[in-house]
């Protein structure tokens, strides 16, 4: 598998510059644009590999952009460079397995569009790339959404890099399919289209491979000596990618088994549609389902077909019973873990601020039984393998892309914050940098103001002291019997000291 | 004596060893009946076991800062009768044990806004966008354009120029058409009906009315917030009048007869835009389509002019002299105002932006009585004024990217995830609500957010708990995990503000309503 893209080896090549670059844009200091180190050392924290055990007071030791060790005596190189880690999680990045918020428009209006690239749209500039980096996934597998029949090539990318070349991490992921009806179209409609597109590849096959035997015939002097069955079937085994004209070629591509097919499925119908079409055409090793709705319905059929699944974005499915009235309330991921699927997770910042976080996600599958492991793998190992990266992303192993995420607890608490983020062994953010995070945490005191944080009283929260005063109301009182209260009287807290 | 059980075959070894052991099983007995009542009234004021439910958790969170290890609390007749670490639950009790949980107050939301009617019958899922779904169910994929001029729902007032802004490529000066996705204006229009905004709209001034008479007390919305945890709420009308109806502290769960614990309460102001700016309808007298020249007030000119009027026409007719002129309230809503003025019935008024709020500040000034900061996202910016009002704050929801009711409004925009924090640090007493939102954005997780932003978890729950009970006056019955107040309680499967927690007990009134073990 060829991959665009400047190379690793190419060490403190453009992909360091450029990402150094990149923070220094960010992070609005000046740099001199030094190379890198070669070597990284992650030392004291708590490594979770995700391919194996937590490890406390771990260390994971990178070697131009590679992992090289991970454990707890490992060597640590004179010239490496150690980040310490002391009280702080160390995991693989995150993997966004499904996302077009980096593309200018989700979807093409043209219903079957295989010839397109989401290369030719990704923009590196947008906003969606820096929270990726932010919230501490190291790839972001940009794909176009779901209004399809059939869709163009993905690619899987890093959230970082000035250029589309620079980003990317791999081209020609997936053709992106939906056996869910296009808006303002039927199902019946919509299998028409996806059968009629392959049915459509094996006419123009046919027609060039017998053009193409011709020609083979001709060049050899020869005239063609077989009815049209037979020349075809010769030239078939004559012809070549460049023979194929874009409109052919990523089909042609996906039923060799080079290109994944993510089909989408909205409901539970469409899985088992999604299923027996993907046997038909002979591509139901590289499927991957994602699912929506209540597709969740189709698990077992799932699992008997062997698939991967994106689940979401949102993980809770709700309805309500129509005779009872009841509110119905189903955890998706438990109910494929059940069955035995692997799937994966998406960011779902459209129902909550919280559920954007991938580590968030995870964490509710944590909250309703799924182990620790099968979580942190759905956001990390899952995905890794589905895009068919498996053996360079989704873990801290021996070998793989050095992609690490830092952070300042465990990643199913809240409270943690992405401390570092490196991808391919090279610091791409660090929290203490990034002026936007800090601007949406600050007071803000626009048109100058009486300063800012420095004029508030330097405080613990006061109310723990107000309550423990006896006979105390706190500031302000209640609602209730509040009497004839004049405004003016003032809080009766001040600080003891100390930060928040 | 019958007390001793004589064999039947008489022996005369054993009958006499019988004896002997019939004074020692009197005895016995006897110490018994003597030191039972004191065994068992030792740590608690429980009477008798099987009228007691003993929960035992791992850790209690009291809700004023104080946890208990180990801790047990035991509840009978509705009320808390004991707290303590490692405390002897009585034989006979019923008990919830939860070894690696913990225990809270029920959670209290100050500012609910809680869905009366359950929107056409039908669940949302996720984001609360009833209405859109219907709109598009019955209409079809493309009903966007029967949205924008479907009078019902017309959110924007040139809405029927938008049709002429698509083939112009023009965006809405008003509400930013096409720029939005179409349905986004359905979203809006969905976020304002579909979380639960009551407010009667015959006049201006509606004090006099009280929430509670619309409010439907098995309306599913209050179990989806029992599930959440949240076992008390103050269902809040919207912020479409200027001076609303009174809100209603109610119980999310229990039998619909007990559910109501205060059927009027704070009046509800709004010294914002919502009144002239994000309401459906503002009924002119004569009814009819609204347009810009027959809703009422028009600017924040009108709102403060409307308000200011209520409250000196309130005197005036408490003093026997004729009211009149235009956007007078009704007798009953002066009244109800000059107890206000009186400092008898408590006043809330929901301000966002920074005039807003010194509009408030300042206006109740001029009368001289105090009231409750509603949501207040600017507040970062006025917190010396807001200390030296001596206004309580009731803050939230914490979100970076508005929903619902705040959608549409521009003065969610400069909100800063600082707030919450640089208050308490300022001592100002404040309580964080999640206002219309719920399960991963409910006040449980509100809570959780603010940890994340820097807050000490105990000041977070205890802006959940304790002080939105103090706020409202009812925490001498709830807010806390005392001996003494009523029996609301949430055990977690976890600790409370990590995500990998949920609730898995609710006890409302001493009596377990949801059981998810």
């Amino acid at each position: 598998m060829h991959r665009l893209g400047i190379g690793r080896d190419v060490f403190g090549g453009v992909l360091a510059g450029a990402v150094v670059g990149a923070v220094c844009l960010a992070s609005d200091l000046a740099f001199a644009t030094a190379p890198p180190p070669e070597r990284v050392a992650f030392t004291g924290g708590t490594v979770l590999p995700v391919s194996g055990p937590a490890i406390r007071n771990g260390t994971v030791l990178v070697e131009r952009g590679r992992i090289v060790a991970v454990g707890t005596d490992v060597e640590i190189p004179y010239d490496a460079f150690e980040v310490d880690c002391t009280g702080m999680f160390v995991m693989p990045g995150m993997i966004d397995p499904h996302s077009w918020d980096g593309l200018d428009v989700p979807n093409e209006s043209l219903p079957v569009a295989p010839f397109l690239d989401v290369g030719d749209a990704l923009d590196p500039s947008s906003l969606f790339f820096e929270n990726a980096l932010r919230d501490g996934v190291t790839s972001v597998h940009v794909i176009q959404a779901n209004n399809t029949v059939i869709g163009g090539v993905s690619r899987v990318v890093h959230p970082i890099g000035l250029n589309v070349d620079e980003m990317t991490a791999r081209a020609d992921v997936a053709i992106k399919m939906s056996t869910t009806p296009r808006r303002g179209s039927d199902r019946m409609v919509q299998m028409v289209q996806l059968r009629d597109a392959f049915f459509q590849l094996d006419e123009a096959i046919g027609a060039l491979a017998e053009k193409k035997y011709e020609e083979k015939r001709e060049k050899d002097g020869r005239s063609v000596d077989v009815g049209p069955e037979e020349a075809r079937k010769r030239g078939r085994e004559l012809l070549e990618d460049k023979d194929y004209d874009e409109l052919h070629l990523n089909l042609v591509r996906l039923r060799r088994g080079d290109l994944g097919a993510w089909v989408y499925t909205g409901s539970a119908s469409d899985v088992g549609a999604a299923i027996r079409f993907a046997k038909d055409q002979g591509f139901a090793e590289q499927t991957v389902l994602i699912t929506d709705g209540d597709a969740h319905l189709a698990a077992r059929e799932v699992a008997a077909a062997g698939m991967p699944v994106i689940i979401g974005p949102s993980l809770f499915h709700r309805e309500r019973d129509p005779i009872s009235g009841e509110l119905i309330e189903t955890f998706i991921p438990k109910v494929f873990h059940d069955v035995g699927v692997t799937f994966a997770l998406q960011p779902n910042p459209g129902d909550s601020f919280a559920e954007r976080f991938l580590n968030y996600q995870a964490a509710l599958l944590v909250r309703q039984g799924i182990p620790r492991d099968a979580a942190l793998a759905s956001i990390t190992l899952n995905p890794a393998r589905m895009l068919g990266m498996g053996e360079r992303l989704g873990s801290l192993e021996e070998g793989k892309d050095a992609n690490i995420v830092v952070l300042t607890g465990d990643p199913f608490d809240f409270a943690s914050r992405v401390e570092y983020v490196y991808i391919d062994g090279v610091l791409a953010y660090e929290r203490a940098s990034d002026v936007r995070l800090q601007e949406l945490l600050r007071l803000q005191q626009p048109g100058g103001g009486e300063g800012g944080e420095a004029a508030r009283p330097a405080g613990t929260n006061n109310q723990n002291n107000n309550n423990a005063r006896s006979g105390d109301r706190p500031a302000g009182g209640s609602e209730r019997g509040a009497g004839g209260r004049r405004p003016g009287r003032t809080g009766t807290g001040t600080g003891t000291g100390g930060g928040r | 004596m019958n007390t001793i059980n004589m064999p039947s075959t008489a022996n005369q070894r054993t009958r006499r060893r019988a004896g002997a052991r019939g004074w020692r099983t009197i005895a016995s007995l006897a110490a018994v009946a003597l030191l039972t009542p004191w065994a068992s009234a030792e740590n608690t004021q429980a009477s008798r076991g099987r009228d007691v439910l003993g929960v035992r958790v791992g850790t209690v969170h009291v809700g004023d800062g104080r946890t208990i290890e180990n801790g047990v609390v035991l509840i009978e007749g509705g009320n808390i009768v004991g707290v303590g670490g490692g405390l002897a639950i009585p034989r006979g009790a019923t008990v919830v044990e939860l070894a690696e949980g913990s225990l809270t107050p029920g959670l209290i939301d100050a500012f609910a806004r809680v869905e009366s009617r359950d929107a056409f019958g039908q669940e949302t899922q996720g984001r609360r966008r009833g209405l859109a779904e219907i709109i598009r169910q019955i209409h079809g994929e493309h009903s966007t354009a029967f949205a924008c001029t479907c009078t019902g729902f017309a959110m924007c007032p040139g809405s029927h120029l938008h049709a002429s802004y698509e083939d112009d490529g023009v965006t809405c000066p008003l509400c930013a058409y096409p720029k939005h996705a179409p349905l986004e204006l359905l979203d809006q229009a969905s976020g304002l009906v579909g979380s639960g905004m009551i407010t009667e709209l015959s006049n201006e001034v509606a004090a006099h009315t009280s929430v509670l008479d619309s409010m439907n007390l098995r309306s599913p919305d209050l179990r989806r917030l029992a599930e959440g945890g949240v076992t008390t709420v103050f269902a809040s009308p919207d912020s479409s009048a200027v001076i609303g109806p009174r809100g209603a502290i109610l119980r999310t769960a229990g039998p619909v007869q007990d559910r109501v614990i205060e059927p009027a309460g704070a009046v509800h102001a709004a010294i914002s835009s919502d009144p002239y700016r994000g309401s459906m309808s503002n009924a002119p007298p004569f009814r009819g389509f609204v347009t810009a020249r027959t809703r009422r007030p028009n600017t924040r000119m009108g709102v403060t002019w409307v308000f200011r009027k209520a409250f000196v026409d309130a005197e005036r007719h408490a003093n026997g002299l004729p009211v009149g002129g235009a956007e007078t309230a009704p007798y009953e809503a002066l009244d109800v105002l000059w107890g206000v003025r009186s400092g008898e019935i408590p006043l809330r008024v929901h301000a966002r932006q920074k005039n807003d709020i010194e509009s408030a500040i300042r206006l109740t000034g001029e009368f001289g009585f105090g009231f409750t900061l509603l949501e207040a996202t600017e507040a970062f910016e006025l917190i010396d004024e807001i200390r030296a009002a001596g206004v309580p704050v009731i803050l939230g929801p914490i979100e970076t990217d508005p929903t619902g009711p705040r959608r549409f409004s521009p003065e969610t925009r400069r909100a800063s995830l600082a707030t919450f924090g640089a208050l308490l640090d300022a001592g100002i007493t404040t309580a964080l609500t999640a206002q219309d939102l719920r399960d991963e954005n409910g006040l449980a997780r509100q809570a959780m957010y603010a940890v994340r932003n820097g807050v000490d978890p105990q000041a977070a729950l205890r802006a959940v708990t304790l002080t939105p009970a103090e706020i409202l006056g009812v925490s001498d019955r709830l807010g806390s995990v005392e001996v003494g107040k009523q029996a609301d309680l949430v055990v977690w499967s976890g600790d409370p503000l990590s995500p990998t927690s949920r609730p898995v007990v609710v006890i409302v009134n001493g009596r377990v309503e949801v059981d998810r073990r």
